[in-house]
């Protein structure tokens, strides 16, 4: 094979599924899948393990009595400490290299999308689906968040601000006008379920133009919003990937906190409890004095535990997270298909109908859990908010198990595309004509892991359910009736993920 | 402390019988040679979906009403296939997975294969 017919080979992964299509109304954007259904017996196996374990938790500590501080209390290391570290993440190279590299890949694939090859060899399509948003995504729950320091649009955002106060505009180009705040996070629970439409159900979402369209488009948005009500406000609550990763970010082994406490008061973007703890506040911790700043390692999953005020429509987007990254897998399965040909429901409608259905349920099970728990302070919207975090692991896991594959086998694709990124023929890294290689991992190995991952997340979840429990109802006993519900509600989604995993695939 | 720990050996226990008791003993066999007709009409792939297990030794018999290359994802056999002009792809199922077979020169996807593990 030339080098042209191997490019060709490779850019048709990309591409099959898009062109192939032969019903455009049941198309879907993402590449081919790789794995093959779990077989039924393991399905059977993982929903067992899955009610068996989710008692273990419960078990293991409900006895221990929590004081308001108890989810504060965890084992962490300042990264900050080693003296190697400290000069390596902290330097000016490092953090301004990263933030120019986010801005020219955003603009490599803005200007891919619009003058390189539509139907062939094109970097928008892989780097956008693959390499950032599940690469990226994978990355900021088991490593932890970058995209507050690399995310395109505040970089732009602060160079611009930096021109025009240079130029004399000493007010910067913040309009600050007051954010109402009963909107909450909601304009980003609009724009994430746009998202989830682009990615699932329109059939363009491969095609490089519409790529760039659309990022324009958001650039557009999110760059007036920034200017509007102020950069950290619309980051904070318009910005659907500052919340999305925000989010994944609070699972993540690493966090980053302020010492002294007193630099978040007048912070309205953090949490903010009594005690004034500073964690994960990305706009508290630019603002610090270097020698106030650490970056911890932390076990993972505790940064879901951390008592915060949850923004109006917090709890939403969680949800609507959960069930977007079901919704990918559920396309693909004959329930899904027949749903679709027997009944009015269309995949559009889908992509508010199965958020809905996760939210009426989780809602029904909250209120169950509090009824059972003999009430509590705040009532049924302040459980209804704290709860909303513990579902983060069980997401987590099922976009693991569903994508980890297409990762690693996909996201070879960026290796070539690096060197031709509009392909025009380039070979600017000499890598253009590389092929990605199959079976890096074997088919039972997949299904073993998948159904592993899955069982992790709903144990995870269930402690963290049951740690907020505690917090909330400040009984062991209590919590421990509360927490029954709770059980079913986790045994529901874990046991729904598997089953998608166990579906045939139609496409 | 030993409160807990009698749980996790009594969760292990569970866990482990029921996987034990679940898990079929022989899963597919030895490796066979299998044998598929393949055809190609209007862009329809039949049978569209080629199932084997893992180490089966595979032949497709590949033959299509228009000109086209005919090309199995993963294992990377082509074929150039058309009227009057069949071809055979001999290849030995040793990646587990699900790989694509499409149309190398319009880029179409026809079908897939599915290979499971042992």
């Amino acid at each position: 094979m030339n080098v042209q017919t191997r490019r060709v080979t490779a850019t048709t992964l990309a591409f099959s599924f898009i062109l192939a299509d032969p019903h455009p109304a049941l198309a879907h954007g993402f590449g081919p899948t790789y794995d093959i259904p779990i077989p039924l017996w393991l399905y059977l196996y993982g929903a067992a393990a899955a009610v068996v374990l989710a008692f273990v938790p419960l078990a293991l500590f409900s006895r221990k009595e929590r004081d308001a501080d108890a989810p504060y209390r965890y084992p962490r290391f300042d990264l900050f400490r080693v003296r190697l570290l400290r000069t390596l993440l902290t330097s000016r190279l490092l953090t301004s290299g990263l933030r120019l590299l986010s801005v020219v890949l955003f603009f490599v694939v803005v200007i891919a999308g619009l003058v390189g090859l539509q139907s062939g060899f094109n970097i928008a399509p892989t780097f956008v689906w693959v390499t950032w948003w599940v690469g990226l995504s994978f990355f900021t729950a088991f490593v932890g968040n970058v995209w507050p320091l690399v995310n395109p649009w505040r970089v732009l955002f602060d160079w611009a601000e930096g021109l025009a106060r240079r130029f004399g505009y000493r007010d910067g180009l913040e309009l600050d006008e007051p954010y109402p705040e009963p909107l909450g996070v909601w304009p980003a629970v609009g724009l994430y379920l746009v998202f989830v439409w682009t990615e699932n159900v329109f059939s363009g979402s491969y095609v490089p133009r519409n790529i760039a369209f659309f990022s324009i488009a958001y650039s557009l948005l999110t760059l007036y919003g920034m200017a509007y009500f102020g950069k950290e406000t619309w980051l904070r609550r318009g910005e659907a990937f500052s919340v999305f990763f925000g989010l994944l970010g609070r699972f993540a082994p690493t966090e980053v906190r302020v010492k002294d406490p007193s630099v978040c008061l007048g912070c309205d973007g953090c949490g903010g409890d009594a005690a004034g703890r500073c964690v994960n506040c990305y706009e508290c911790f630019a603002r610090a004095a270097p020698h106030e700043r650490e970056l911890n390692l932390r076990p993972p999953a505790v940064g879901l535990g951390l008592p915060e005020k949850v923004p109006p429509g917090g709890a939403t987007f969680v949800v609507v997270v959960l069930a977007g990254v079901t919704f990918d897998g559920l396309l693909q399965t004959p329930l899904w298909l027949e749903i679709v040909r027997l009944t009015p429901v269309t995949q559009t409608l889908g992509v508010i109908l199965l958020p809905s259905l996760f939210f009426g349920i989780y809602l029904g099970f909250v209120e169950l859990s509090r009824i059972l728990g003999g009430g509590g302070v705040g009532g049924f919207k302040r459980f209804a908010s704290a709860y909303a975090f513990s579902l983060v692991p069980i997401a987590i896991a099922y976009q693991m198990a569903h994508y980890y594959t297409y990762l690693l086998i996909q996201g070879q694709m960026i290796i070539s595309l690096v060197s031709d990124p509009f392909g025009w023929g380039w070979n600017l890294f000499g890598t253009a004509a590389f092929e990605p290689r199959y079976g890096i991992v074997g088919a039972g190995f997949v299904w073993y892991s998948q159904v592993a991952l899955i069982v992790a997340g709903h144990v995870i979840a269930v402690y963290l359910a049951h740690s907020i429990s505690l917090r909330l109802l400040r009984d062991p006993v209590r919590a421990f009736r509360s927490q029954l519900p709770m059980l079913v509600l986790m045994v529901l989604y874990t046991i729904t993920s598997l089953w998608i995993l166990a579906q045939p695939i139609v496409e | 402390m030993a409160r807990s720990l009698i749980l996790i050996a009594v969760i292990v226990l569970i866990l482990g019988g029921l996987f034990f008791l679940l898990r079929p003993d022989t899963p597919a066999g030895v490796p066979r040679d299998r044998v598929f007709d393949v055809s190609i009409e209007g862009g329809e792939m039949s049978p569209a979906e080629i199932s084997v297990n893992e180490g089966d030794r595979v032949t497709l018999r590949v033959s299509s009403d228009k000109p086209m290359e005919f090309h199995v994802h993963g294992y990377d056999v082509e074929r150039e296939v058309g009227p009057g002009r069949k071809a055979e792809l001999h290849f030995e199922a040793d990646l587990t997975g699900r790989f694509e077979i499409e149309d190398h020169e319009s880029e179409k996807e026809l079908g897939v294969l599915q290979v499971r593990p042992r």
